[in-house]
Formats: structure tokens, sequence, C-alpha cells
């Protein structure tokens, strides 16, 4: 070990006599290189590229807590509880005019609003789990006012069917037994 | 090993002290002289600054592996997990609404015929076998969509978080829904 040691101590004191600032800069930059090498290496887990992470980057310093968003009960409790009436009314909503057999140009309103809420929050929630802000803030954006933009589309086009057409309850019956 | 370390230490006390009977180790005293008596080791250590340091801690975070791939889970939570599948059936109506919406608004513009009658005329043309299969391709989604997410709203009333009664709720609710689906396309 001793003359290991000795012999890499007399090259390197051959070699850099003494370290200009310059040098030194160069020899950190290639020191933090390496180090990212050779942790690299020190992953075992095989890397499988079916699902690439998307983007990511470290805000401020790596020790930095994960921010806290602040308590929102307009955007957490209330908005879950919402979620969770417009779901549970769909299911009379859907049964109630098929299984009485009669048709009302209200209800079948109130059932299209429904199903576009329903359908709305739905993709809001599919955007917000899979186009995270953290990692694509842009796309993000883009995503969720191309879906506000399209529930407007879907709610005029809705609305011009259920005054132009027979409705969504009759077209469905017409279609199904035709 | 003792033997070199005793000779390096010698050699370094010569450096100190130079003899002119050593002539045959001058090159090597020329550069031991540089050396002090310190004890040194052989790491090669870099001076980083903090920032540099936190720098390098970013990239390694950055290189970690994200998550665990989908294929170490058990198919039957991942795969065949009614969660999953109750946001894919979720999509296939909504998504299914939104693209019939959007053509329906600017079917007059084009000269497309989707009016409900137009399109129960264009159903009605169809084999049986190609009207039953369409529309057990609705039925099924409808059906699974719906008891899957009565499912989940009695989950949220905090009930049936037994092991037991989550996987066999899983296999009922896709034995239902596919009788259901068969039902509502070819029955009903």
């Amino acid at each position: 070990m001793a003359s290991i040691a000795r012999s890499a101590l007399l090259r390197q004191t051959a070699a850099f006599p003494k370290f200009s600032v310059a040098t030194q800069a160069i020899a950190r930059q290639s020191a933090i290189a390496n180090s990212v090498r050779a942790t690299a290496a020190f992953h075992t887990t095989a890397q499988r590229a079916l699902l690439p992470p998307l983007p990511q980057h470290v805000d401020g310093s790596v020790n930095d807590p994960a921010p806290v968003p602040a308590p929102s009960p307009s955007h957490g409790s209330y908005h879950w509880t919402f979620d969770r009436l417009v779901a549970a009314s769909l299911i009379p909503l859907t049964i109630t005019p098929f299984a009485a057999g009669s048709l009302n140009p209200a209800m079948d309103a109130f059932l299209c609003a429904t199903i576009l809420i329903h359908s709305h929050t739905g993709f809001q929630q599919i955007i917000i789990d899979y186009v995270p802000t953290r990692r694509v803030p842009r796309t993000r954006k883009l995503f969720t006012w191309g879906l506000n933009a399209a529930t407007a589309v879907v709610g005029l086009a809705l609305y011009e069917f259920e005054t132009t057409d027979v409705g969504i309850t009759e077209a469905i019956k017409r279609v199904w037994s035709a | 090993m003792m033997a070199q370390r005793v000779g390096t230490t010698a050699l370094r006390r010569v450096a100190g002290n130079p003899n002119t009977f050593f002539t045959h180790n001058v090159t090597k005293l020329a550069l031991a002289s540089s050396l002090s008596n310190m004890q040194t080791r052989p790491v090669a250590t870099q001076k980083l600054t903090p920032a540099d340091g936190d720098s390098i801690l970013a990239k390694q975070r950055l290189a970690r592996p994200v998550s665990p791939h989908l294929d170490i889970y058990d198919k039957s939570q991942t795969y065949f997990g009614g969660s999953i599948w109750n946001r894919i059936t979720g999509s296939i109506f909504s998504g299914g609404l939104y693209v019939f919406g959007s053509a329906y608004l600017i079917a007059p513009l084009v000269g497309w015929h989707l009016e409900s009658a137009s399109i129960a005329a264009a159903v009605g043309a169809l084999p049986f076998a190609l009207k039953g299969g369409l529309k057990f391709l609705l039925a099924w989604p409808f059906a699974f969509h719906c008891l899957n997410g009565t499912r989940h709203l009695v989950y949220d009333l905090g009930v049936g978080f037994q092991r037991r009664t989550i996987a066999k709720g899983g296999w009922y609710v896709w034995g239902a829904s596919i009788v259901g689906g068969v039902y509502l396309a070819f029955f009903l």
C-alpha cells in the first residue's frame, strides 16, 4: 500500500508542481463530471425506456423541502365532494329515462349538463395526473386551456343537439333499437 | 511493506538534510525535497465550493431511476385493476362525446349527416353480428364504468377496504360488466 501511495504522490508532485487557479477550476469541473459518472455506474436498475420520464429539474437547493401547497377547500374537499355528488347523481339520471320509458326534456338537459361536468372534471384529473406542472408547466397550461375550450365547444354542441335534434336519451334509444 | 515505509522515511529525512554521499539518489532527492514531512493520502480530493457540491447532488438526483417498472407489480392490481379501467372506460365515453359533439357542430359546414335519424338508419343497415359487436364495444365500457364507479363511490364512504373484498370485488365487476355488456348489446 505504501509503495503505491508514495509513487502516486511523487507522480502527482512531478506533474503539478503548483496548482494555478485555472487548473484548479478545470480539475474541479472534471471532478464533478467524474463523480456524476461514478454514481451513474452505481445504479444497478435496468433502464427500460418504455415510459421515459418527463424532463426533471431541481428547484433551488437540493435539500429544500418539497413545497406544501396552501390549503384550499374549494380545490380540495369541496371539489372532491362536488365530484362525488355529480358522479352519484348520474346513476339515477341514466337509469330513470330508460326504466320509466318516459322522456322529459328538462331531465334530458340536466343529464347532458351532468355528463359534461363529469367528463370535464374527469379529463381534468387525467391532465393533473399525467401532465404535472412541476415537469412540463407549458404543456400543462396548453392541455388545461385546450380542455376548457373543448368543453365549451361540446357544451354548445349538446345545446344544439338538444334543441334541434331529439335529445340524447331518445337518440340513444333510436340507435340502439335500429 | 515495512521496509519500504522505513526506506521512504529515510529518504525524507535525507531530503531535509542533503548529504553528498547519496549522489546516486540526486533525482529522487530533488523530487522528494518538495515534499513536506506531513502524512498524505493517495486519494485525490478536490476542493469544491458548496455551490459545486449542490450541483453534483442535483445531477445525481436527476440520474436516479424514476420509479419501478409496471412489470414488477401483481398483474391483477395494475393491468386488470378496476381503478385504471374505470379511467379508461370513462375516457372512451367522454372522448367519444367530445369527438361527436365537435363533429356535430361542424357537420352542417362540411356536409356530414350526424342527425340521430341518419345515424340510426346507418346502424340499422348493418348486419346483426357487426351491429351487436359495435353495440358491445359501447355497452361493455358503459356497464364497467357504471358498476366500478358505484364501487368507487362505496369506497368513498370508507366501506369495503378489506384486501379480500377489494380483490373479489374487482373480479365481480369484470364478470358482471361482460355479462351486462353482452345483454345490452344482443338482447335489448
